[in-house]
């Protein structure tokens, strides 16, 4: 170890001392700010709001996840997140990937002519306004429907699935066609088993991009019980943001909205945490090949 | 995405209607799944594009959406309004000025980022510092907000820590400071946003060919020598594509198009002065204030100008580098 250091040149020690001192900083920042939120969400809320809590919680307190969990609001949020991510997904990836699966036959006819009709969605827009007149036209502006119906297809992953299933070798579609399979049998039992991979992308984005979305919930949804988890932090966020001093203390002398909030961020963060590992398995693949030419 | 029309596009051969339509009968069920597409497309992207004409008309929202082709045309009267509005110079030097910081920033620090990470010995220590950088873009920028309201607020822990160690003695509002939201937005939207963007040159780091930086180290080249001669010039297509796919969206906020979200989430009345932008003044006018007409125009004026954008990088790329997007 010592002397692979001694016989190194001067301008590697340099360099090397440089990657590993801004790569430590830089994982530091990237994680710091999570873990800070996770011991306030730990601590007992009055006492955080004295500060000085920077590694680990001053008061062990659990009230703050006690708080959300009974919290009728918090969890309706949390509950309509689950719903729109779980129906979401389900109808963003089955409608994604079965477009994605007819487009990728090379003799599809007029198969030109609706990759250029994709494409133009892809890159021109009506705007915001124009969208919301549509929305309200279809009577989806406070109702369910604006979170899973308006954003079932996902342009992008039509693009990345049609590769992926134009390599499934011709003779295998074939060969269940001619056993007499239907089109829609040969994609559920062949194409959608063997494109394990981009399916798995499919979900995960979709589901984050679900999970994630304040957007909708935000502007197309006025009724309170519609409301999603990260549209209710939003919430919190702007009304305590101009003002610091404004944390309104809860009925019970320990919470804060502050801790609450943290608490409801970490259980907002959890899901995401939890699906990283496959997150980072897949999109390496799955996304990079649509997106970067090689 | 779309270069991958470009490769695989199928040649139809010259061939007549009639065969078309016998291709099209046996492949029925394909084209049902096709198809069931594209009305959905038609519905939720196309019909939104026919509803800019609204921008020209003068229209309500009381008269539904038969009345955005019933209404009366107007011209460019709200064009000519925006832009004699007084807060037309400040939202056109928002949008412009927090764009260019973004590209300015976010598209070569990921490159940085990269080449750093791949001169990393340790193999360990670089797959942490790698998983760990891509964490953040995945969290909401709710989220990421609410975050940042601990960290810069007058009562947050930066500032806690800077009085503390006796750097300043007042509370530097971060957040409530017209002067700092610009840097505030451009360093948050590194730091979301780094770690993912650094993958792609990750990975075109790792294809380039091994035996040249071996021959460059024979002849005596240093590691900054073989990192300017060797990995850059290797990695330039990528960089050309994700420069492409960043000055594209430039006016929605480059890579990651956090624009919106930014200056939606982390504005407040305190800093409205440099956070307001073209984006989030067309949802003040138009769905809290219900000036649909108005907004549509303000709306159209942004996507028309980065049409623009999109079209020109691509077709200089294609001049300097020989292949676009599309």
């Amino acid at each position: 170890m010592i002397k692979a250091w001694m016989k190194k040149s001067m301008e590697d020690k340099i360099i090397d001392s440089i990657i590993y001192i801004l790569c430590a900083l830089i994982l530091f920042i990237t994680i710091y700010p999570f873990y800070y939120i996770l011991i306030i969400s730990f601590n007992e809320g009055v006492d955080a709001s004295l500060g000085g809590i920077y590694w680990i919680p001053r008061k062990w307190a659990l009230d703050n996840y006690e708080k959300f969990f009974t919290d009728i609001k918090w969890l309706k949020g949390l509950g309509i997140s689950i719903l729109r991510t779980l129906i979401g997904t389900v109808i963003g990836v089955m409608f994604t990937t079965i477009v994605a699966y007819g487009l990728s036959f090379k003799e599809l006819a007029y198969r030109r002519l609706y990759l250029i009709i994709i494409v133009i969605s892809m890159y021109f827009s009506g705007g915001i306004i124009p969208y919301y007149t549509l929305l309200k036209a279809l009577n989806l502006i406070n109702n369910f429907g604006v979170y899973v119906i308006p954003g079932a297809l996902n342009t992008f992953f039509i693009m990345v699935g049609m590769s992926f299933f134009a390599d499934i070798p011709a003779s295998l579609r074939e060969s269940a066609r001619i056993d007499g399979a239907s089109e829609l049998k040969v994609f559920f039992k062949i194409a959608l088993p063997i494109s394990a991979p981009f399916i798995a992308t499919c979900i995960l984005f979709i589901g984050v991009g679900h999970w994630n979305n304040w957007y909708d919930s935000a502007f197309f949804i006025q009724n309170k019980d519609l409301r999603t988890l990260s549209y209710l932090m939003m919430e919190v966020i702007n009304s305590t943001q101009v003002s610091a001093t404004s944390q309104q203390f809860g009925a019970s002398t320990t919470t804060t909205t502050i801790s609450i909030q943290s608490a409801a961020m970490i259980v907002s963060t959890l899901p995401i945490i939890c699906v990283y590992p496959f997150l980072q398995k897949y999109f390496v693949t799955g996304i990079m090949v649509g997106s970067v030419k090689e | 995405m779309a270069l991958y029309l470009r490769k695989n596009v199928y040649k139809v051969k010259k061939s007549n209607l009639s065969h078309r339509k016998h291709l099209f009968r046996k492949q029925i069920s394909l084209q049902i799944f096709v198809i069931t597409g594209l009305v959905y497309l038609l519905i939720f992207s196309y019909i939104p594009m026919f509803g800019i004409i609204m921008g020209f008309k003068d229209y309500d929202i009381a008269m539904g959406v038969k009345g955005i082709f019933t209404s009366e045309w107007v011209g460019l009267k709200y064009f000519r309004e925006f832009i004699s509005d007084y807060n037309f110079t400040r939202l056109i030097k928002n949008t412009v000025g927090i764009s260019l910081l973004k590209l300015f920033f976010t598209f070569p620090v990921p490159i940085f980022f990269a080449v750093m990470l791949s001169e990393m010995r340790s193999v360990k220590f670089k797959k942490i510092v790698q998983t760990a950088s891509y964490l953040p873009h995945f969290i909401s920028w709710v989220i990421i907000s609410g975050i940042s309201y601990r960290f810069f607020s007058s009562t947050g822990i930066i500032n806690e820590v800077l009085i503390n160690f006796h750097i300043i003695d007042q509370p530097v509002g971060f957040l409530t400071s017209a002067g700092l939201f610009w840097g505030l937005a451009v360093a948050l939207d590194v730091w979301k946003e780094m770690g993912w963007w650094a993958i792609a040159f990750l990975a075109a780091i790792v294809g380039v060919n091994s035996d040249l930086h071996e021959a460059a180290e024979i002849d005596g080249a240093g590691r900054l020598k073989r990192i300017w001669h060797i990995t850059l010039p290797c990695i330039t297509p990528t960089i050309v594509t994700v420069l492409i796919l960043a000055l594209g969206n430039l006016f929605g906020g480059g890579l990651s198009g956090s624009n919106f979200e930014q200056s939606y989430l982390l504005g407040n009345t305190l800093n409205n002065e440099t956070s307001e932008i073209i984006q989030t003044y067309v949802f003040k006018v138009g769905l809290a204030q219900g000036r649909y007409a108005y907004a549509t125009a303000v709306g159209l004026i942004q996507s028309v100008i980065s049409l623009v954008l999109i079209f020109t990088s691509n077709f200089t790329a294609k001049k300097i580098s020989g292949s676009g997007l599309f």
